[in-house]
């Protein structure tokens, strides 16, 4: 069963009473262990896609089916807890909690799952240690570089054992050495521990790494291809 | 996870030290003036009530019903131990009993006379209450039975006599007996109230008595209750035990309605300035906090993102408030402390056309604050509450909060 697919998204905005179709009966399925990237030019639909596929947005008409079940058929409050047990994000702005060390930020996500505190602690500084900030777990982001920060945002990401990872442009504000060193990471997770990522990015460097790439223009997905890696 | 929360909101209020600083710093000072505002009022209502109560009226009087309508020696009554002995039976949480003569006569120096209140009083009862002794500013206070005149600053003033010097006073005594005589001034007190300092002459009781030809009459006995808290139940148990006769009890409200009504504008007036000071203080703060959440409404659609329930941001967003409106109240109540400890010591004094309109009425022109601990309290509680209130705006930004939008914000 994929971990996520769509059949006939549509989302229509409104523009200055002017209907923008950004998502145009899309259709796509993503199976487990997925490295997969959307690509395309700016306002092809990448991230409204994205939105739809975390249950950040509704659709104008279409449905996402998340491990089998509907998003839109859900309330907010019901979509909210979904992504909390189901979705992991990661921003291209980092997002971390400003206040909260490293270590706080990603165990915070399930402190909300409300799971054992002994189990946080470990999982908190083995997901820490992988991402190579085992020794920079008390500093706050202020304290780390942006290549960090989004190490943690994927620590975090990572947390609440998702069924996969939505990662908007995440390297779009790191520099080479931090984007590959990030890359790598996420590869390293999805080959060892089958974790399913799929980004929406401009990156060559993201889109050279992913073993599926999905082209998206106006809306419409006008490509999906496959790579060995 | 409470501690979680807690320890978020906690972080996030030292966040940005000076916008909360700012924060706090607005609810502190509307503690401090609104505290100072009642404590104003209230202060100067009862310093003004005590000064006129201590040095006028008394808590509560025995008067011959006919007195009040007309206050002339043939409406005094008899006075001795079974009377007062009947009032203590009536209500044992009596302190004093302070018997007086009061009239009004012609008092006249060498050259000049005036209206004068004349006052026989038992100086030891007296001071007792009302500590008169300590406004003696030339001289002594007269002995029992000693034939010597005590006089207001204001009226020796006026007369132009001084320590030693003689005062006339020239009158009506009991039955329309003529009543006069000559006194010396064995002492000149600087009364605190105004008015009472520019007429009152007092005599011992016993030459009162005999001038006025009403030896063993007073025309009131005043009550000094154990409590002040304690005058009406004592007013009424007296009242029913002299129920069938002339003698009436008076308490010091039926002495001052003018001043009483004067006293719930005066009271009115703080309530308006402080409902004023709410709503500017309400104002306030909500522009703090409309700033603080369109700052943070794209921080607060992460959280919503990546799983955090629209109550439980709520819950944070609430501490955060709870934290800054309590720090802000405790601090504005130790600084209310402060600024009310400085002017309990240095009341303020009215100057000018204010002060002698006070005066006029025969009220003291300072104005007194008041300690009572309820001020501190109630104006902390309602600060914290308009605080509090004022803050519920960003819970309905949050829960209505569109992620997407705010994200993008």
């Amino acid at each position: 069963m994929p971990v996520v697919q769509t059949e006939k998204l549509s989302k229509i905005y409104n523009l200055d009473s002017m209907p923008v179709h950004a998502l145009q009966d899309v259709t796509l399925s993503i199976e487990k262990g997925e490295f997969a990237s959307i690509v395309g030019p700016s306002g092809s639909g990448k991230t409204t896609l994205l939105n739809m596929l975390g249950g950040l947005d509704m659709p104008s008409s279409g449905s996402v089916w998340v491990n089998g079940r509907e998003l839109s058929g859900m309330g907010d409050r019901q979509r909210i807890q979904f992504r909390l047990w189901n979705i992991g994000f990661v921003f291209q702005h980092y997002n971390l909690i400003p206040v909260f060390t490293a270590w706080e930020n990603v165990s915070f996500i399930m402190l909300l799952q409300g799971r054992d505190k002994r189990a946080i602690e470990h999982r908190t500084n083995q997901l820490l240690e992988e991402v190579g900030l085992g020794d920079r777990k008390h500093a706050r982001p202020a304290q780390l570089s942006g290549g960090q920060q989004q190490r943690v945002a994927v620590a975090r990401a990572l947390a609440s054992e998702p069924r996969f990872i939505l990662a908007d442009e995440p390297t779009a504000n790191l520099d080479t050495k931090a984007a590959m060193n990030l890359l790598d990471i996420m590869a390293r997770l999805n080959n060892d521990k089958s974790v399913t990522f799929i980004f929406s990015t401009h990156d060559q460097r993201v889109t050279q790494r992913a073993r599926r790439v999905i082209c998206m223009v106006d809306g419409k997905i006008v490509g999906d291809e496959r790579h060995e890696r | 996870m409470e501690g979680l929360f807690f320890r978020l909101a906690w972080r996030n209020v030292w966040r940005n030290p000076r916008r909360s600083i700012i924060t706090i710093s607005a609810v502190a000072s509307s503690v401090v003036f609104a505290v100072f505002i009642q404590s104003l009022s209230r202060g100067t209502r009862d310093g003004m009530i005590d000064n006129l109560i201590r040095h006028s009226t008394g808590y509560m009087q025995i008067q011959d019903y006919r007195f009040q309508e007309n206050p002339s020696m043939d409406n005094v009554f008899f006075y001795d131990d079974r009377i007062v002995d009947r009032i203590r039976q009536a209500t044992p949480s009596l302190d004093l009993v302070l018997p007086r003569i009061d009239t009004f006569m012609l008092a006249a120096g060498e050259q000049v006379s005036r209206g004068a209140m004349v006052s026989g009083i038992d100086a030891d009862k007296e001071h007792r209450f009302s500590n008169i002794r300590d406004y003696t500013i030339k001289g002594r206070f007269f002995t029992p039975g000693e034939a010597g005149a005590v006089i207001g600053r204001g009226l020796a003033e006026r007369l132009g006599l001084g320590l030693g010097e003689s005062l006339v006073l020239i009158g009506k005594g009991r039955f329309g007996m003529s009543a006069s005589g000559i006194f010396p001034i064995v002492g000149v007190v600087d009364h605190p109230l105004p008015k009472i300092n520019q007429q009152v002459v007092y005599l011992p009781l016993e030459t009162a008595q005999a001038l006025l030809s009403a030896k063993g009459y007073v025309s009131s006995l005043q009550l000094v209750p154990g409590r002040k808290t304690n005058t009406e139940s004592i007013a009424g148990a007296i009242r029913k035990e002299l129920e069938n006769e002339d003698l009436r009890v008076y308490t010091w409200q039926d002495f001052m309605p003018e001043f009483l009504n004067y006293m719930k504008i005066d009271m009115a007036g703080a309530y308006l300035m402080s409902f004023i000071l709410y709503i500017v203080v309400g104002f306030g703060f909500f522009g703090t906090v409309l700033t603080m959440t369109m700052n943070r409404l794209k921080e607060f659609a992460i959280l919503l993102s990546i799983g955090m329930s629209r109550s439980r941001l709520a819950v944070v967003v609430l501490l955060e408030t709870f934290c800054i409106s309590l720090i802000g109240v405790i601090c504005g109540i130790v600084a209310a402390f402060g600024v009310i400890c400085y002017f309990y010591r240095r009341p303020l004094e009215l100057k000018g056309n204010a002060a002698e309109a006070l005066i006029e009425r025969g009220w003291s022109p300072e104005l007194f604050v008041s300690f009572a601990p309820d001020l501190f309290y109630v104006q902390g509680i309602i600060i914290f509450f308009i605080a509090m209130a004022v803050f519920l705006y960003p819970l309905i930004k949050i829960s209505t909060l569109d992620n997407l939008k705010a994200a993008k914000s």
